[in-house]
């Protein structure tokens, strides 16, 4: 684990990159530094939420998730798709054939999620009636919020509730049963997650709870969307005979667990709240740090908006996902697929627990020395003080649309930036694309203050030496 | 004394003003974690701020927290014009509560609030004048003891 312990998949494309800042000030953790105009991440605080995937506007962010090409080293695949995958095809496709169709891209197996989902909810009840104290429990299903506990509420470790998200005991039970079922040795096996989001890639590589992580890896929804789309268009006519047969069993419980909410929904006898969204999460985790909600039995926290349904890997528009989910989680009710005795069995075997507690992660202070910490929180507030805090203004609003955009058209047409906009064109070459010198840079910014910071330029000598 | 290495900030907190609950508690915690103190050094200092903050926008007009970090201690002042408390020993015992049902509903007022600093604390002092204000000392020692 140690080597893997600032394993990321969230990485900058420096040729992409035009240091716009858009990413440092999306990233919550501050994890981002533009230097010599490009981003960089600093690897101890990124917590690989994405936000700054969301907010780049020039495409430079780019996730890791596991190729394609990869899967050839396993001689039988296994796919564990998140149930957002569900969400992501319209509503005349049913989950079956979702399942079906992946088989007929490749997969030798693909087993649906939403039974484990519900074995979850049970176990966490389980856990909650077994321990009165502390309040509330986090859950652990948000591999972000996890890390996020980690480096920012180091307190709150302990809170966090220690049973492993569906997608790990999905694939521990697999690794269980599959070696013996199919007479193969385990590493032959590929046992691979669809992920909504790049978040889950880190779980797998350098997980936070376990020894080594069940699964072989994560391919993005995104990634294999197309093929999954194909495939479904090119079966539309089996399709409608598969809806009268269908193969798996989907749990009502679990069906919702990707939406916000949906983790504690079969819940009866505990109090849940659900946050979503990366700032909603730290405002309401300051709160329990500050010792509040305390009354709160499980906070179900996921980093993405409406939860898993909103992350960035997927494909579908977010709220047609979640309408679709939803449209699912009615249709299958309450329907109960997991025996209450199989779940207790495996609950008291510790089957379902992590290995280890969340560790806090250290983030560097100030200053290792207190007394020299606190002198440069001091310069620091003399220098805040001394700096207008404030964007100019003059290049407008600051939206991924607008700096996206290469027409003219679209500029301002306040006479600043008319103005900043005929100097661009002069200098700039007809290959050029067009690039907005810097916000808060109404006249010149960008090169004066460079200027400035470096001191002035060497004084040529025409004279003669000395 | 310029670099002397003893932090100030002083933070205004209005009375009522509920949006921003909870916002100089999370400024102050944020700052003590860049300052490399113990996990449970901020955790302390977190819950009583909290607690002493929403004291002031529940009860007070007007209040102002004053934080002196040193890299032995962390000390919070917290001084408001408000109504005072009568009887400062009913208001430390726990259990005890004035919230009104409006402030319950928030999820205020489980009679928590001064017991819990004085938990937290390693020294707390508390001075209170009716129809005047109150004024709370909260000393917490970077190398202190668990509460």
């Amino acid at each position: 684990m140690k080597e893997n312990e600032h394993y990321h998949a969230i990485h900058i494309t420096k040729d992409k990159c035009i240091g716009c800042v858009h990413c440092m000030n999306a990233c919550p953790t501050k994890a981002i530094r533009v230097k010599d105009g490009k981003a960089r991440i600093i690897d101890e605080r990124c917590i690989d939420c994405g936000e700054c995937l969301r907010a780049c506007p020039h495409d430079a962010v780019h996730s890791h998730t596991t190729s394609f090409a990869a899967l050839d080293a396993f001689e039988y695949k296994v796919a564990i798709p998140s149930t957002v995958i569900y969400g992501q095809f319209g509503s005349s496709t049913v989950p079956n054939e979702i399942l079906c169709a992946l088989r007929r891209v490749g997969f030798d197996e693909v087993y649906d999620l939403s039974s484990i989902c519900e074995l979850n909810t049970a176990a966490i009840e389980e856990y909650l009636n077994e321990h009165p104290q502390p309040r509330p429990f986090i859950t652990s299903t948000c591999p972000v919020v996890v890390r996020l506990i980690q480096r920012r509420y180091p307190a709150l470790c302990r809170q966090i509730l220690p049973i492993e998200p569906p997608r790990e005991i999905a694939a521990k039970i697999l690794r269980a049963i599959l070696p013996k079922a199919l007479n193969l040795p385990p590493e032959k096996i590929g046992i691979i997650h669809l992920t909504p989001c790049p978040a889950k890639m880190v779980s797998i590589n350098s997980p936070a709870t376990l020894e080594k992580s069940y699964l072989d890896g994560a391919i993005s929804i995104r990634d294999i969307y197309p093929q999954v789309l194909n495939s479904l268009r090119k079966s539309r006519d089996d399709a409608l005979m598969r809806h009268l047969f269908p193969e798996t069993l989907f749990s009502g419980i679990g069906m919702g667990w990707s939406l916000s909410g949906g983790e504690t929904r079969g819940f009866k006898n505990h109090r849940a709240v659900a946050v979503s969204g990366v700032q909603d999460t730290m405002r309401v985790l300051d709160q329990v740090e500050a010792g509040l909600l305390q009354d709160i039995d499980l906070l179900e926290c996921t980093v993405c908006p409406d939860g898993c349904v909103g992350g960035p890997l997927q494909v579908e528009n977010r709220f047609l996902a979640k309408s679709r989910i939803l449209q699912l989680v009615d249709a299958a009710g309450d329907r109960a697929v997991v025996d209450h005795k199989d779940m207790s069995r495996l609950y008291h075997k510790n089957f379902l627990s992590f290995d280890h507690p969340v560790a806090p992660v250290e983030t560097p202070p100030l200053d290792p020395d207190p007394a020299r910490a606190i002198l440069k929180a001091k310069r620091r507030e003399k220098l805040i003080a001394k700096l207008p805090r404030k964007d100019c203004g003059a290049a407008g609003r600051r939206t991924a649309g607008r700096w996206r955009t290469t027409s003219s058209a679209a500029w301002p047409v306040s006479p600043t930036a008319r103005s900043y906009k005929r100097r661009n064109d002069e200098t700039r070459g007809p290959g050029d694309t067009a690039r907005p010198q810097g916000f808060c840079g109404g006249r010149e910014a960008q090169p004066a203050g460079r200027r400035r910071l470096r001191g002035r330029p060497p004084q040529r000598r025409d004279g003669p030496r000395r | 004394m310029a670099d002397e290495a003893v932090f100030r900030q002083e933070f205004p907190v209005k009375g009522g003003d509920f949006a921003k609950a909870g916002v100089v508690a999370c400024r102050i915690k944020d700052l003590l974690k860049e300052l490399g103190l113990g996990t449970q050094v901020v955790r302390r200092a977190a819950i009583a701020l909290y607690e002493a903050e929403m004291n002031v926008i529940m009860y007070a007009w007007e209040g102002r927290v004053r934080l002196v970090v040193s890299p032995g201690e962390v000390r919070i002042t917290v001084d408001d014009n408000g109504p005072g408390i009568p009887d400062v020993d009913l208001a430390m015992t726990e259990g005890y509560s004035t919230a009104t049902p409006e402030m319950r509903e928030l999820g205020f007022g489980a009679g928590m609030g001064l017991p819990n600093i004085r938990k937290n604390a390693d020294d707390f002092r508390i001075d209170s004048e009716v129809s005047r204000g109150t004024h709370l000392e909260i000393t917490i020692h970077t190398n202190g003891h668990q509460p």
